[in-house]
């Protein structure tokens, strides 16, 4: 029993040290940009669409296995207005933030390129729980792709840049109240350059 | 027998999923807001449609501090609220009558000869009033919308605050842009109202009004 804990002891905080060693960590900073949250039909056409909007992203990743491929978890915020546009007139509709997690999975492409898979959820907030948030912003199902460009910097440092593009399912509890059915397909793109604190 | 592959059609119908839209109701379970009027010059009728422009938004109510008004014209402002998801209307509470646009007092209406239109509701512990002061050529509405709601001497406090409740939030109708009473009576902004809340019917009906093109615009009044 003894010699069971002492090389748990022992084993335990070397093979975190060596997880440690492995774990990449970056953060980017860039923009966001969305397809219409709604499209409606009153008298005439009301879409609602967000404006492109700063986002900071933050994530960590593991190897798994020995060729190449990683796993890990990305987090965003982004927070712009957005507006409705109905007859070529729109309107200021407030703020609304958005924050995505997502776990991925990515793996090398040639050179510094690297291809990167993901799953995860995007939440919601809008500053004013009002029209069609309010009843609360939503948490949706979040899937995304995207291309990361790294080029090292220094000898533990990585210039990152990277392409996403995700995809989910949009509606909120307002809107079933209200009657709507179905839900809008919402596609994001986002752009942005940081560091990443490499493995090597 | 061949087999026939499943994934082209798994894939097929999440392409299809991901390309369709939101589907908007069908809105046309609604009835008519719109004041009806003999023209001024000739016998034929003037259609009178009115909404509160963006521009003067929220719409700033002001509420007699007695009868515990000023509560009921909060939960009346929040009744209305999901008719708007596009912010089309709102409006809010103000300490001056002064600034008002709306100004709401806890008394019966004054006489007739003072208010050009009047709209009643009537319930057994309360009733309610709303003036619209309305130009001869039938263009403007001179503010402060006035509203009246007068509770009644009742035993009962229960049924007289569920009825300051209900008229104020049916008067507020009228305030924002209603001008008819519904034909149903299961409806709050019929004339003689017994429901608590707007129903799908009122909240589509004021949704409606706010993408038609008005024919009343908001002028400063007498005060």
């Amino acid at each position: 029993m003894h010699k069971t804990a002492l090389l748990l002891a022992v084993l335990l905080p070397a093979g975190a040290s060596a997880l440690a060693a492995q774990t990449e960590y970056y953060a980017r900073l860039g923009a966001v940009g969305a397809s219409d949250l709604l499209r409606d039909f009153i008298v005439q056409e009301i879409t609602v669409r967000q404006s492109v909007a700063p986002m900071l992203a933050l994530g960590g990743s593991l190897p798994i296995g020995s060729a190449g491929y990683r796993a890990g978890l990305e987090a965003t915020l982004a927070s712009g207005g957005f507006h409705s546009k109905e007859g070529g007139a729109e309107t200021d509709l407030g703020t609304l933030r958005t924050a995505t997690a997502m776990l991925d999975v990515e793996g090398p492409i040639l050179r510094e390129f690297r291809w990167r898979l993901g799953l995860g959820g995007i939440k919601y907030w809008p500053s004013d729980d009002e029209g069609i948030f309010l009843e609360g912003g939503p948490l949706r199902f979040l899937a995304g792709a995207g291309l990361d460009y790294r080029h090292p910097v220094l000898q533990k440092w990585d210039l990152l840049a990277g392409l996403r593009y995700d995809f989910h399912r949009f509606t909120t509890d307002q809107l079933d109240r209200r009657g709507f059915g179905q839900t809008q397909g919402v596609s994001r793109v986002s752009l942005s350059v940081g560091l990443s604190r490499s493995a090597r | 027998m061949t087999r026939i592959p499943r994934w082209p059609a798994v894939g097929l119908a999440l392409a299809l999923g991901a390309c369709s839209d939101i589907a908007p109701p069908v809105r046309n379970d609604l009835y008519e807001w719109r004041l009806i009027v003999p023209n001024a010059t000739s016998t034929a009728l003037d259609s009178l449609s009115f909404q509160w422009p963006h521009d003067r938004l929220p719409v700033r109510i002001w509420a007699e501090d007695a009868a515990g008004l000023p509560g009921y014209v909060a939960g009346g402002i929040a009744a209305w609220r999901p008719a708007f998801l596009y912010d089309e209307f709102d409006a809010t509470l103000v300490g001056d009558s002064a600034a008002a646009d709306v100004i709401v007092r806890a008394s019966s209406p004054p006489g007739p000869a003072l208010s050009r239109v009047r709209l009643h509701a009537v319930a057994p512990e309360c009733d309610g009033a709303t003036d619209l002061d309305i130009s001869d050529d039938h263009t403007q509405l001179r503010l402060p919308v006035r509203v009246y709601v007068n509770p009644g001497f009742t035993p009962d406090a229960a049924a007289l605050d569920r009825c300051m409740a209900l008229t104020t939030t049916h008067e507020l109708g009228h305030a924002l842009g209603i001008f008819r009473h519904s034909p149903e009576t299961t409806d709050l902004m019929y004339s003689d109202p017994t429901v608590e809340a707007p129903t799908e019917r009122d909240l589509g009906t004021a949704e409606i009004l706010y993408h038609v093109k008005p024919n009343l615009v908001p002028v400063n009044g007498e005060r």
